[in-house]
């Protein structure tokens, strides 16, 4: 049946609910494709292409060019890639299979983002990945990155919400800034006070792949791998002035077992002193001999500090063999505490016992027949520390070479070095001098660590860079302790006394192959400065920002007025959140009170209603403005016209099409009613007394 | 039990959003909780938290900071876009049972823009519209009636989830304007009116009429008056005569026209004239008991009859205290109240 026209109002267009708005879903991606950057290098290059290929089709569909895979299809796919992804994985668990695993269900859910729920479970998955990238990347510009995708995120959202918003609105990147510049100052007192609790219960983040940095066996080839990388290893500030040059020896670790060619950790039952642990915990401001160093993640529990250094903070431990130990391993940058002693190191001269002794001396059975010889030639002749002295003056005046690019010395390397090749890295040079010490009967060992490091930005801090990796050797001396011997020291001056840069200059092989390398430029002073810049920002970064743990908030707080542990801590916190609650309630509040007091229209109308009825027309619920003003005009003919204007106008608000009640329509309005009063106190009732006033009812 | 709390939250709800054909949104009547994903959201921030503390992350614990408080900003946007929002009804609809029927509004923002302001009423609802600040449009929502008479829905849900979805503020508007529902036309039995013109007698015309009479069987809803009585005794048949002067005047719909019709039917009988009539633009009257409506023509005479149709022999909703165009509530009803 036709009805008539009236009353066959068309409905409004009501979009499917499931259907996505296309914008909402490019942000979505785009947030993906910037979140998927940071782990560039730990996923594998089959998977960011799987994601892409997935994210890609669902644009096309969003486009409409292809359909999105039915169930089976879908199903086919997320099989073949979990397969591919099991085959890849090979059992291994670790952090970053798992972080594969979570970008993979991220890009397998693309497929199925059909409604505004999946766009939220998306949402959810995207923002918590943000939060794993920050596991594996910390410095300023990935940093960046991240929260720039966070916002894509949410800006996705405001589309999502209202995906037609016209643009003379303000758009969703304004609308997320003003309230990132309000919530700010809550989000920074958080950062602050929030108590920084031990972990609740311990996941070690290992990695599958080892970063660089040295590792807890050495073969004579492995430091000069090292060399090649100018990665940060760590920064040091010193409260009193930097040890010059050649006293910047970082001990990491102690090997001390010869297993063929490979040096190794002993297994024997680590000695561990409790930490001389201050009270304070490393807080407050560097005391003169003591100094902060801020490590980067290695994985590994071994800390590095100079020699003769004792525990300040209460996350290092000190172990045998003047070595420090983190609690748990080093899986994000590490920030500790040390002081170096007034006494040198093994200065207290004790005797060594015989179990030590035995671990010191201990060499393969056979193997490198020469050196052996050279080291009993050199007992007969000479007492401890004359063995010492002319072996390295074997090295200071023969031919020894310190290169990066050693030649292979397969069998009998100590032998080959020593006498044929007379080429090599200081982890050949240590590993040598070791074994003829050894066999000299004097205990002796490798230390593994860092040598140098340059000051950055300001002079404030010293960079050790990967490529300061050293290796040297420690031999007991009977009365004097232990001792460092640097055969590196003796064949290239340079290395110790400046750098590896300079030790290797000539040879054209400091960081061949780092193209990119500002340190590989180092005779540029732009290209220099601008990089010990950058490092300095991020510098601060780490040891304000992403340094800020436990220790470095106590130290902040031993600064505040007032003891504040972590107890106050907490009230504080909750204090921060109360009153950031508080203060932005008052403000809405405040805000709507100003809005309501501006709705003039409304208060323009109660007026003439307030006349009308003190003339006695009283308002009668759900009558027309119109009938109002014939009602008023039919009790005071004197303001019909007026009357008549005015309810125009109120009509003319409510009933033309929809439109701003601008100044001047409200002034008019205004104006009308003024006159209509006056009219109606000229016109007064007891001239009038004949007339019926007031309604029929 | 929980009837019992349902019915208080109502009684509640009811006070704070009294029956008005005009509701402007504040603190008072404006409801905010997260929505599920808003509800999730804290879920994945407390997880964020724990993974903060679990690797001494700073920068998780930033990023869980700084999305905790966007949600708290937010739960004051979402606030703030309902806020100073004010709905007029504009018009109450008009419209056959079982249709939709559409209620006009006026949406008027207040100080700040108010975006995406879903309207819905039970399962209908109308597209997410936007309003700039001190700007106003108008929205139709079509309210489904089931029955003719006077609709008045007894809560119209007005919500936002802007900005990120993840908290709802919505209230409520009670328009007092009751919408009219009109019966849902069904096409009519061929019948007269009962309505003589007045310039013959019915008595005689009826009986002059007897020889004209048509003879049919008995339908149940004949009247007895009409029955062959005498037939029916001499041969047991019960047989029934339409005289031609009951086919009455074309010109009036009446209510009486369709024996045995019960009441709601012959409304819908007469809605279906009405707009058979209205099609051919010939004039016709309605009588109605109690109500009876001029011949005329004309779309407002469509209107108004079918409205009298809808309306017949409906009590409007009591409670009915309609404020006057834009007045605000309490200004004027209590004074009304009042004395009562």
């Amino acid at each position: 049946m036709k009805l008539p026209p009236a009353f066959a109002s068309g409905r409004e267009a009501v979009k499917p609910e499931n259907a996505l708005p296309s914008n909402a879903l490019l942000w979505l991606i785009g947030s993906f494709a910037i979140l998927l950057a940071p782990q560039w290098d730990r996923l594998p290059v089959w998977l960011v292409v799987a994601c892409g290929i997935l994210a890609l089709w669902r644009w096309l569909a969003q486009e409409g060019r292809v359909r999105l895979p039915g169930r089976w299809l879908r199903s086919g796919i997320m099989l073949v890639l979990i397969a591919v992804y099991v085959a890849t994985v090979q059992g291994r668990f670790t952090v970053d299979t798992a972080a594969s695993f979570f970008v993979l269900a991220v890009g397998l859910k693309w497929l199925e983002t059909r409604s505004a729920r999946d766009f939220y479970v998306l949402f959810f998955i995207l923002v918590y990945l943000a939060g794993v990238n920050f596991l594996f990347q910390q410095n300023i510009l990935w940093a960046l990155v991240n929260f720039l995708a966070v916002a894509l995120l949410l800006v996705g959202l405001q589309v999502l919400n209202a995906p037609d918003l016209p643009s003379d609105m303000p758009s969703g990147w304004r609308r997320l800034g003003g309230l990132l510049l309000k919530t700010l100052p809550v989000v920074v007192l958080l950062f602050v006070f929030f108590p920084r609790m031990a972990p609740l219960w311990s996941v070690p983040l290992v990695s599958g792949e080892a970063r660089s940095g040295i590792t807890d066996t050495m073969r004579p080839g492995d430091i000069s791998n090292l060399a090649q990388s100018s990665e940060r290893a760590f920064r040091a500030t010193f409260g009193g002035e930097m040890p010059a040059y050649r006293d910047r020896y970082w001990r990491g670790l102690v090997l001390d077992y010869l297993d063929g060619e490979t040096w190794r950790q002993g297994r024997g039952e680590r000695f561990r002193r409790p930490g001389r642990i201050a009270m304070d915990g490393g807080v407050g401001a560097l005391g003169d001999r003591e100094y902060d160093v801020l490590m980067e993640p290695t994985d590994q529990r071994w800390a590095f500090a100079l020699e003769g250094s004792s525990a300040i903070s209460d996350n290092v431990v000190e172990e045998g063999d003047d070595l420090f130990r983190f609690r748990r391993p080093a899986d994000s940058p590490m920030r500790y505490r040390l002081s170096l002693d007034e006494s040198p190191v093994g200065g207290d001269g004790n005797e060594l016992g015989v179990a030590e002794r035995r671990r010191f001396l201990q060499l393969p059975a056979s193997g490198n027949p020469r050196a052996r010889e050279l080291a009993r030639e050199l007992e007969q002749r000479f007492s401890d520390e004359g063995i010492v002295d002319s072996l390295l003056g074997r090295f200071r005046e023969q031919q020894y070479f310190y290169t990066l690019r050693p030649p292979a010395m397969p069998d009998d390397g100590v032998d080959a070095l020593l006498f044929d090749v007379k080429r090599g890295f200081c982890a050949h040079y240590a590993g040598a001098t070791t074994f003829v010490l050894r066999a000299a009967g004097i205990p002796a060992r490798v230390v593994v660590g860092y040598q140098g490091g340059e000051p950055g930005a300001g002079g404030e801090y010293l960079i050790v860079r990967q490529y300061d990796a050293h290796a040297w050797v420690e031999a007991w001396l009977d009365g004097r302790g232990w001792v460092r011997i640097d055969p590196t020291a003796a064949i290239s001056p340079e290395r110790i006394e400046s750098g590896l840069r300079d030790a290797v200059a000539g040879e054209g092989s400091f960081l061949e192959d780092e193209v990119l390398s500002a340190q590989k430029y180092g005779d540029m002073a732009l290209v220099q400065w601008a990089s010990l810049q950058l490092d300095r920002i991020n510098y601060q970064w780490q040891r304000w920002v992403v340094g800020y743990q436990g220790q470095s908030q106590m130290d902040l707080m031993s600064r505040l007025p007032g003891g504040i542990g972590m107890r106050e801590l907490g009230y504080l916190t909750a204090g921060v959140v109360g009153a950031g609650l508080l203060v932005a309630g008052i403000f809405s509040a405040l805000q709507l009170r100003r809005g309501e007091r501006r709705d003039d229209f409304q208060k323009v109308l109660l007026s003439w209603h307030r006349t009308c009825e003190s003339v006695g027309v009283p308002v009668r619920q759900g009558e027309t403005p119109s009938t109002l003003a014939d009602r008023l005009a039919q009790a005071r003919p004197s303001v019909t016209e007026t009357a008549r204007r005015f309810a125009r106008m109120v009509n003319s608000h409510y009933y033309k099409a929809a439109s701003e009640s601008d100044d001047q329509e409200l002034r008019r309005m205004r104006r009308l009613l003024g006159t209509m009063k006056r009219q109606l106190r000229e016109t007064s009732p007891r001239r009038q007394s004949n007339r019926e006033s007031g309604p029929a009812k | 039990m929980i009837k019992v709390f349902r019915e208080r939250w109502q009684r509640w709800v009811n006070r704070r959003v009294p029956r008005s054909d005009s509701q402007s949104f504040n603190q008072k009547n404006i409801f905010i909780l997260p929505t599920g994903a808003g509800v999730v959201f804290g879920i994945l921030l407390l997880v964020m938290l724990i993974t903060g503390i679990n690797y001494q992350n700073s920068l998780i614990y930033l990023t869980t900071f700084l999305l905790g408080a966007l949600f708290v900003g937010a739960m004051h946007q979402t606030h703030r876009n309902l806020s100073g929002l004010q709905l007029t009804v504009m018009q109450p609809g008009e419209g056959f049972a079982g249709d939709e029927v559409p209620y006009r509004f006026r949406a008027s923002a207040g100080q700040g823009p108010a975006i995406s302001i879903r309207l819905s009423c039970e399962d209908s609802r109308v597209a997410p519209f936007h309003i700039a600040a001190g700007q106003a449009m108008d929205v139709t929502l079509l309210v489904t009636s089931a029955h003719r008479g006077y609709l008045r829905p007894e809560m119209i849900r007005v919500e936002t989830r802007f900005p990120f979805g993840l908290l709802k503020a919505w209230s409520w508007i009670r328009p007092v304007s009751p919408a009219i529902i009109f019966p849902r036309p069904v096409v009519a039995p061929d019948s007269g009116s009962t309505v003589e013109d007045g310039d013959e007698d019915s008595a005689q015309r009826a009986t002059i009429g007897n020889d004209n009479a048509d003879l049919r069987p008995w339908r149940e809803g004949d009247l007895s008056q009409r029955v062959m009585w005498k037939r029916y005794a001499r041969t047991g048949q019960m047989v029934v005569a339409d005289w031609e002067g009951e086919q009455g005047n074309p010109q009036w719909l009446d209510f009486y026209a369709f024996a045995g019709a019960d009441n709601e039917l012959r409304l819908s009988y007469l809605a279906w004239q009405v707009l058979e009539r209205a099609r051919g633009n010939t004039p016709f009257g309605l009588n109605l008991p109690g109500q009876v409506i001029e011949p005329d023509h004309g779309p407002a005479h469509v209107n108004r009859c079918l409205r009298a149709l809808g309306v017949w022999g409906e009590v409007p909703p009591r409670d009915s205290v309609a404020a006057a165009h834009g007045t605000r509530w309490h200004e004027t009803v209590r004074e009304k109240e009042a004395p009562v």
